[in-house]
């Protein structure tokens, strides 16, 4: 099999971040794993066709064959962007639930909600 | 030309938002919604003529991002216009009005923007995009309740598109371009075994958006949340859940090499057998609503999966069917809510004697999604079961026997005795009574004239084979019976019932039913 | 070296998922993003690696504000409870909890793994894109050309959920108010050593932050990257001040004022293929103006998002 050691990482920190999404109890940690898949899926698109020795992609007259892959790049930034303003939309719902629930529990916020 | 119909509606909303009162602002809401059907109709008359492509800023080659729209995207958008005029007439006097129409009109610009674009990273921006307003309109009025399905709904939702973008990267990696044309045309030549990967990863988001049989928990809480606005929870279930749907038929196509055809169908069947006894186990009708919702889409995606041209018209037809329907049944719904204070299903009685014309709708809602003769459901349905193998449309008269069951319970809203008025009665709004009649009107006239608006929007030349058509018909009252003698001797006492209402999956539950569906994708593909 | 950060990269992560305590859990993840952001510029991105940083500092402030707040800086509420009991249980226990999940994750990653596509990197875009972005749409910045020009559609849909979220914010909160009565004080505690800090470093931050957006086109960095520091200003000043004097209503008109501008100049110069059209002799001129222009527009709307954020997270949800 012919693949990239950067990937493997990747890959790993995906399934650390979905482990701890299915076993984590508190609100706060679900959020924070969420970030985590982010960078898990944002660092895979940056390794995608990067060696060592490649520059970024900024200059005059540069060969294709020696920067790496810009696309990867501008996408990624929108990527950050959107998970920083979900990140704060979530708190502040977080927030709010806490005022009425007065605790982060998913299972307790769940049954206080459905009453 | 196609990005103005995607720039219009965002920059209305801001501007909208920043310059105008409320009065105003509705009013002139209600104008540009006008407007947009209009040019909306007119962007479908020229797509009839042959695919409309726009290349945002003429660059050559795939450098920019395209936008396209074909007969099927240009249905969507028309149909777009339509229930948004509909829905933003019934909440004309929405309160908080710059926030609500702010919030409208970005959804319409963005779910529009989805079914335009060409390219895959912009799906993947619009679909957040959508996700944070619905997310805020579904928690609306603040409600306790509607606050945590709003917050299972944005963070369900972004944990899906992380899977979307995950596939995404690997398909980016193998094609080098993010063109869903240019990609469909690579994938055609590359190797199957490089594609697994990327097809499961992006499926498992569009399944969820679809609200596929594990992942569909979210779906309840979000377009049955009590405190939403009616309008919203209309869209949603209308039309909202048709963007996962118009996704699927889309990246079916880009991956046709790897496309699993017979397992969502039979993942339709799952959903659509396990929705609507969920939905037969409520008794609070909004949560009624958004079950059947989920049993109606997999009556879609098995429609949408039979290899036979008439099936999959047929399924196309339905997912407007069901706009037409289950609008106009949501929209009811808030008025009967509001006017009878109530949810409760066995606390409603006498619809039709209290509010004539809103029972009337609902009465021809019913009929149509129940597939009564003449009515549009029955269309649609029997050109699904037209197409499929016999042991499938027999599956398929089995689903909407539930159907059937479920709004035979709906529908005893509509009779018996109105209780008294009481002191402060609720005023029932003239608009809201006529966006909820006008979409009740359409559930009929699409019904009689079936087979004409398929060949006027889809331009496939159906027919209707007499003798088959009175066999449904034949099938129907049978089910009707048969339905009724379920509803009385066993849907309204059953303990078992009662027992399936309290199921609801938690945010954990939903993320680890991710991964199951996304392993059992990956095995359907992989192995076969 | 980046494959040593990778590791530190896993670690953290496997010991956020490991620790309870809230406020730790923020700390180690403020590490998480700093390790990120650094793995991110040893893989040749420095415009997204500044962006991370930039993100991460105000993603960990609004944590710390939130589990502050909420949590006391004690046990996460929602461990606390369960673990008084669970502490005391035997291994068996923990293992048959947490064995379940596990087993099902190392199972989805197994498979994962086994149906890895073994292509190469099809480089047909990434050719194209760096041959022709100096002539298509100017500058020297790659990224930035892409992201101003290419796929700018793309760009306006995020500076749109930058609007959104500031909606959603001022909205969802359970303060109803948009802004709290101007020229209120705070309570937070300074030491004079830091406000003596900040008062050097604030005034760089801005000059950075406009440094950054300058010359978003020839050099890494960029209407966000700049935006974010020109709103590190405003929270320095804050922190020397202590004064809640900047009305965020006007702020958040502001923000949206921008926002509208950015999209009609982004529809007059890009979607309408104006660029194509521009006399080649001026073509150059155009398109830096463009640049400049679109790099400052954004620049102002990320900085105003982020003081309207970081206010209403201090300010509003810290009462």
């Amino acid at each position: 099999m012919n693949f990239d050691i950067i990937e493997l990482f990747c890959i790993a920190m995906f399934f650390i971040a979905f482990f701890g999404l299915i076993t984590s109890k508190s609100m706060i940690k679900s959020v924070v794993f969420m970030s985590l898949m982010e960078m898990a899926v944002i660092m895979f698109f940056l390794s995608i066709g990067f060696r060592s020795g490649l520059f970024a992609p900024i200059g005059v007259n540069m060969n294709p064959d020696y920067v790496a892959d810009p696309l990867p790049q501008a996408l990624m930034i929108t990527a950050i962007i959107i998970g920083l303003s979900v990140t704060a939309v979530t708190l502040t719902m977080l927030m709010t639930l806490f005022r009425k629930h007065n605790t982060t529990d998913w299972e307790i916020v769940k049954k206080k909600s459905a009453e | 030309m196609l990005t103005y119909f995607v720039i219009v509606p965002v920059l209305t909303a801001v501007l909208l938002y920043l310059f105008s009162s409320a009065k105003s602002g509705r009013v002139l809401a209600i104008l540009i919604q006008t407007g947009f059907v209009g040019a909306a109709y007119y962007l479908f008359t020229l797509s009839r003529q042959g695919e409309i492509i726009t290349s945002i800023g003429n660059y050559g080659g795939i450098l920019g991002i395209y936008l396209r729209a074909d007969n099927l995207a240009a249905v969507f958008v028309l149909l777009t216009a339509i229930f948004f005029l509909l829905a933003s007439i019934y909440s004309f006097r929405e309160k908080d009005g710059s926030m609500f129409w702010f919030l409208i009109f970005i959804w319409q610009g963005a779910l529009i923007g989805l079914f335009l674009t060409r390219d895959f990273f912009n799906v993947f921006v619009l679909v957040e995009v959508v996700t944070m307003v619905v997310a805020v309109l579904i928690m609306f009025n603040r409600d306790t309740r509607s606050m945590y399905d709003g917050m299972i709904y944005l963070l369900v939702n972004i944990t899906a598109m992380k899977f979307f973008l995950f596939g995404l990267g690997y398909l980016y990696r193998l094609t080098g371009a993010l063109d869903m044309a240019t990609i469909t045309q690579v994938l055609s030549e590359a190797d199957r075994a490089d594609q697994i990967l990327p097809y499961a990863l992006i499926m498992t988001a569009v399944a969820l958006k679809c609200a596929l049989m594990p992942l569909f928990s979210w779906l309840p809480k979000a377009h049955g949340s009590p405190a939403a606005p009616p309008a919203v929870s209309a869209i949603l279930s209308g039309l909202h859940i048709k963007s996962g749907v118009y996704l699927f038929i889309r990246f079916q196509d880009v991956f046709a090499a790897v496309a699993a055809t017979e397992f969502f169908l039979v993942m339709g069947v799952v959903t659509g057998i396990i929705g609507f006894i969920m939905a037969m186990s409520q008794n609070d009708i909004k949560l009624i609503l958004a079950y059947s919702t989920i049993s109606q889409v997999g009556l879609i995606f098995v429609a949408l999966n039979i290899p036979d041209p008439y099936s999959y018209v047929g399924g196309l037809y339905h997912v407007i069917n069901h706009a037409l329907f289950k609008g106009c049944l949501f929209l009811g719904a808030g008025v009967i809510t509001k006017v009878y204070g109530t949810r409760d299903i066995y606390a409603i009685r006498g619809v039709l004697r209290r509010m004539p014309w809103i029972g009337a709708a609902t009465l021809m809602a019913v009929l149509g999604i129940a597939g009564a003769p003449f009515f549009n459901g029955s269309i649609s349905k029997y050109f699904m079961v037209a197409g499929a193998p016999e042991l499938i449309g027999w599956v398929m008269v089995f689903m909407s026997l539930g159907t059937i069951i479920v709004f035979i319970k709906y529908a005893t809203i509509l009779f018996g005795s109105a209780p008294k008025p009481s002191e402060k009665e609720y005023p029932i709004l003239p608009e809201q009574q006529f966006s909820i009649f006008v979409l009740g009107l359409l559930c009929c006239v699409t019904g009689i004239l079936g087979v004409q608006t398929i060949q006027f929007l889809f331009q496939t030349t159906v027919y209707v084979d007499f003798m088959g058509y009175l066999e449904k018909v034949l099938i129907f009252f049978i089910s009707l019976g048969v339905g009724y003698l379920i509803y009385k001797y066993f849907v309204k006492t059953s303990a078992l019932l009662r027992r399936v209402r309290a199921f609801e999956l938690g945010f954990r539950e939903i993320c680890a039913s991710m991964g199951v569906f996304f392993a059992m994708i990956l095995l359907a593909v992989g192995l076969a | 070296m980046i494959y040593a950060m990778l590791v530190f990269w896993i670690l953290t992560a496997l010991l956020i998922v490991k620790e309870r305590r809230a406020i730790r859990i923020i700390l180690y993840f403020g590490a998480f993003s700093f390790i990120t952001a650094i793995c991110f510029f040893l893989l040749g991105s420095p415009d997204v690696a500044m962006a991370e940083a930039a993100i991460s500092t105000f993603a960990t402030i609004f944590f710390v504000i939130c589990v502050e707040k909420y949590t006391n800086l004690q046990i996460d509420e929602a461990e606390k409870a369960s673990d008084r009991q669970e502490d005391k249980k035997p291994l068996t226990y923990h293992l048959k909890k947490f064995l379940p999940p596990l087993g099902f994750t190392v199972f989805l990653c197994a498979l994962f793994i086994h149906f890895l596509p073994d292509n190469t990197v099809n480089t047909f875009l990434k050719d194209q894109y760096v041959e022709r972005f100096a002539f298509d749409v100017g500058g020297e910045n790659a990224v930035t050309a892409i992201y101003l020009g290419y796929r700018v559609y793309d760009t306006l849909f995020e500076a749109l959920i930058l609007v959104i979220t500031v909606v959603a914010v001022s909205h969802m909160s359970w303060f109803d108010k948009t802004s709290v009565a101007d020229g209120r004080r705070s309570d937070i505690q300074r030491s004079g050593m830091a406000v003596f800090t900040i008062r050097i470093i604030a005034p760089i931050l801005l000059l950075f932050g406009v440094y950054l957006i300058m010359n978003g086109h020839i050099s890494p960095g960029g209407g966000f990257q700049g935006g974010v520091a020109i709103a590190s200003f405003f929270i320095c000043r804050y922190m020397i001040y202590n004064i809640y004097d900047i009305s965020i209503d006007k702020i958040i008109r502001a923000e949206k004022a921008v926002f509208v501008v950015a999209a009609l100049i982004a529809v007059a110069a890009i979607f309408l293929g104006v660029w194509a059209r521009v006399p080649a002799a001026y073509l150059d001129l155009y398109q830096g103006t463009y640049l400049l222009i679109m790099n400052a527009l954004i620049g102002v709307k990320v900085a105003c998002t982020f003081i309207v954020l970081f206010y209403r997270f201090v300010a509003i949800e810290r009462l």
